[in-house]
């Protein structure tokens, strides 16, 4: 349905996006995963028709969109990583107003407003001046005017970011019901891994303006196979532990929280020994000590070096 | 289009202050200057010594003076004003003279006893002209040496400048300040206003509205018509609010007047789009119109009448400035009822500006993708 093929651009000197494929199916949800500044957005408004490429070519249904944006245009919703509303309008006006751009009036507009907001969730809210909405409600608004016009297709730029467990949950499950109830074809952006592994079929990762990693959560998390997770959790983590990891032959990836240090190694190596002695050596009472299977959370440690959110 | 300028006046009916809060200001400050003469009009202190000089009509005309404001009051009076310093300068009048009490050397003085001599000088020449019916041929020849002389005093007149005529210089404080604020403050509203786009697009609203099938151009007619509007609005308001409420009757050029403010507020759209054409954010816009306005506004004659501005630099800049233009062409119709022939130049110079303004100023928008 849309193809983004060898897409790069550049900001003088600097390539926000590089080189970059992309494949979206119709019906399918796609994830776009990266830690801040990957190039998410920037891609986004390339293939959403907002921004040209410096490089290379976006076709929708077999038609470059550069020169013709319209057919794309027309059946795509784009929900901006920004609130993009008129904070002074009710949630009722920004509706109305969003929706006349898309030559919506009278009773088809009204039947429209009332089953976005449904959608959304806000009927009940929807004479209060958007301004005084809860981050999560105007979150809720901003995917709501995308979906005015019934796409087809409807591109999301972290539809959750900066908002409460509640509100997430209620747009994540709205994203799936777009998709189950009326075959919405949707890419998902995100820096949230756990929501992209929720939602998507297939996941294109992203970091410094470079696609690192795509295919389906298995194939995606089978780079991984031959490796675990050790999770260990202390009272408190010191700076000499984290350095005698950090020189560890064996060691290869390491994320660190606040009481606890998640290690990847291969999955013959047994650790506990060392981990033992290493956490006597900087005086540090462990609590847990636990193995798991990669997550795609893991994935990306292991390609980058970084977890995803620092 | 008709979706754009409904939201945008809600928004205004949501939140008015700064509307509100600059027509208040324009109201206020007319006020203040204009209607009770403090801060512009110096008052000077008369009072009749010689009950004879009611014989002439010196008294009627020292009070229709503008530039200076003569009011009368008792000789004692007067001469204990003087001394506590509450005036610079008193006049006793007899019927041929005068006396002038001076309290501080100032210009003040000198422009008072110019005023008061130019109103002797005119009444003797008068009583001449009128007597000289009844004279015999060897009084005239005496009396026409008189005249001679008489015109022959060294008369003090005020240089009349005006952009294209040498007539004499009608001051009238109320429309000065009442012009002047109202053309001053507008160009905040408006400023406000247009920036209001600004946000808009940095807001991500504007990609919305181009992923739509409504084009760019609509959203910029449709924010542009409502900023004028806006503008407009609120000169509307204040014009008529001092018609209404003071009686201010604008010598009956009140309908004149507020179509001359379309080209005024249609330049000010233009010159805040070229602003924002040229600025980064906000604040850097909140700087900038600052400096614009005020800069305008004194060159332009908004504060003072652009009639004692005597450098040959202001006089040359004030033909650049609409506030000059839509000053001139106010006043113009309202003190000296100048006829449509008399406002087409000004009026096209607005019109002009304006549109030069806001091409390069979209234009740049566009070209810098702000
Ligand atoms: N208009 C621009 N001019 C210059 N640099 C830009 C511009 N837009 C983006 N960039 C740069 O391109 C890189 C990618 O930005 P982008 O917004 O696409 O990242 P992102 O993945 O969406 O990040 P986030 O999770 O923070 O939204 C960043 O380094 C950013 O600074
Ligand atoms: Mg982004």
């Amino acid at each position: 349905m849309l193809e983004l093929v060898n897409i790069s651009k550049r900001f003088k000197q600097k390539y926000a996006v590089k080189s970059m494929n992309m494949l979206i199916e119709r019906g399918e949800i796609v994830g776009l995963l990266g830690p801040n500044g990957a190039g998410k957005s920037t891609a986004i408004s390339i293939m959403s028709s907002l921004v040209e490429p410096t490089e290379g070519d976006v076709y929708f249904k077999g038609q470059s969109i550069l020169k013709k944006p319209e057919s794309l245009r027309k059946v795509a919703g784009i929900v901006p990583q920004e609130i993009a509303l008129y904070t002074d309008l009710t949630a009722e006006e920004n509706l109305q107003f969003f929706g006349r751009i898309y030559h919506l009036k009278g009773a088809k507009l009204k039947e429209r407003m009332d089953d976005v907001l449904e959608t959304i969730g806000l009927t009940d809210r929807r004479k209060e001046v958007v301004k005084k909405f809860s981050g999560g409600m105007k979150r809720r608004l901003n995917i709501g005017v995308a979906l005015l016009h019934e796409p087809e297709l409807l591109i999301m730029d972290e539809p959750t970011v900066g908002i409460d467990a509640q509100s997430r949950n209620y747009i994540l499950e709205t994203v799936r019901r777009l998709n189950e109830e009326k075959n919405v074809t949707i890419l998902y952006t995100s820096h949230y891994m756990e929501e992209v592994e929720y939602l998507c079929d297939r996941i294109y990762i992203m970091d410094q303006g470079n696609l690192i990693a795509a295919g389906t959560k298995e194939e995606i998390k089978r780079i991984l196979s031959g490796e675990k997770t050790i999770v260990i959790k202390a009272d408190r983590i010191t700076e000499s532990f984290i350095n005698e990891f950090k020189t560890h032959p064996l060691i290869n990836g390491m994320n660190v929280e606040e009481k606890q240090v998640s290690i990847m190694v291969a999955k013959e190596v047994n650790m506990f020994a060392d981990i033992i002695k290493l956490a006597d050596k900087a005086s540090l009472e462990l609590n847990s000590v636990n193995v798991k299977t990669p997550t795609l959370e893991d994935v990306f440690l292991h390609l980058t070096g970084r977890a995803l959110r620092d | 289009m008709r979706g754009i300028l409904i939201a945008r006046w809600k928004q205004l009916l949501r939140n008015p202050w700064t509307f509100l809060c600059f027509t208040g200001l324009s109201i206020g400050f007319a006020l203040i200057l204009g209607l009770t003469g403090a801060g512009n009009t110096i008052r000077v202190p008369i009072a009749i010594v010689d009950e004879e000089v009611h014989e002439a009509p010196i008294i009627s005309q020292l009070k229709q003076e503008t530039t200076l404001q003569f009011y009368e009051m008792k000789e004692q009076d007067l001469l204990q004003f003087i001394e506590d310093g509450k005036a610079e300068v008193g006049v006793l009048l007899s019927k041929d003279s005068y006396k002038l009490v001076v309290g501080v050397e100032s210009t003040t003085v000198t422009i008072a006893e110019n005023i008061v001599r130019q109103t002797y000088v005119n009444y003797f020449q008068q009583q001449s002209i009128i007597d000289r019916a009844h004279m015999s041929a060897e009084e005239e020849k005496s009396l026409l040496q008189e005249l001679e002389e008489n015109l022959n005093e060294p008369i003090f007149t005020i240089q009349a400048s005006n952009f294209r005529t040498d007539e004499a210089v009608i001051y009238n404080p109320t429309y000065q300040f009442l012009f002047g604020f109202s053309l001053f403050f507008v160009i905040y509203t408006i400023g406000h206003s247009t920036t209001a786009m600004l946000t808009e697009k940095k807001q991500g609203i504007w990609d919305r509205i181009i992923l739509s099938p409504v084009s760019k151009w609509k959203m910029y007619v449709g924010n542009l018509i409502y900023s004028f509007f806006e503008g407009y609005l609120q000169v509307v308001i204040i014009f008529s609010f001092f018609f209404v409420v003071f009686d201010i009757d604008y010598n009956g050029m009140l309908w004149k007047a507020l179509l001359l403010l379309i080209p005024y507020v249609f330049a000010m759209v233009a010159l805040t789009i070229l602003l924002i054409s040229v600025i980064k954010n906000i604040q850097q816009f909140n700087v900038l119109i600052t400096i614009v306005a005020v800069s305008m506004a004194m060159i332009g004659g908004a504060y003072w009448p652009i009639e004692i501005v005597e450098s040959k630099i202001l006089l040359t800049l004030a033909k650049f400035n609409p506030v000059a233009y839509a000053m001139e062409a106010l006043k113009g119709v309202v003190n000296y009822g100048y006829s449509w022939d008399q406002l087409y130049y000004p009026i096209s110079i607005l019109l002009l500006m304006g549109v030069v303004m806001i091409s390069i100023g979209i234009h740049l928008m566009e070209r810098r993708h702000i």
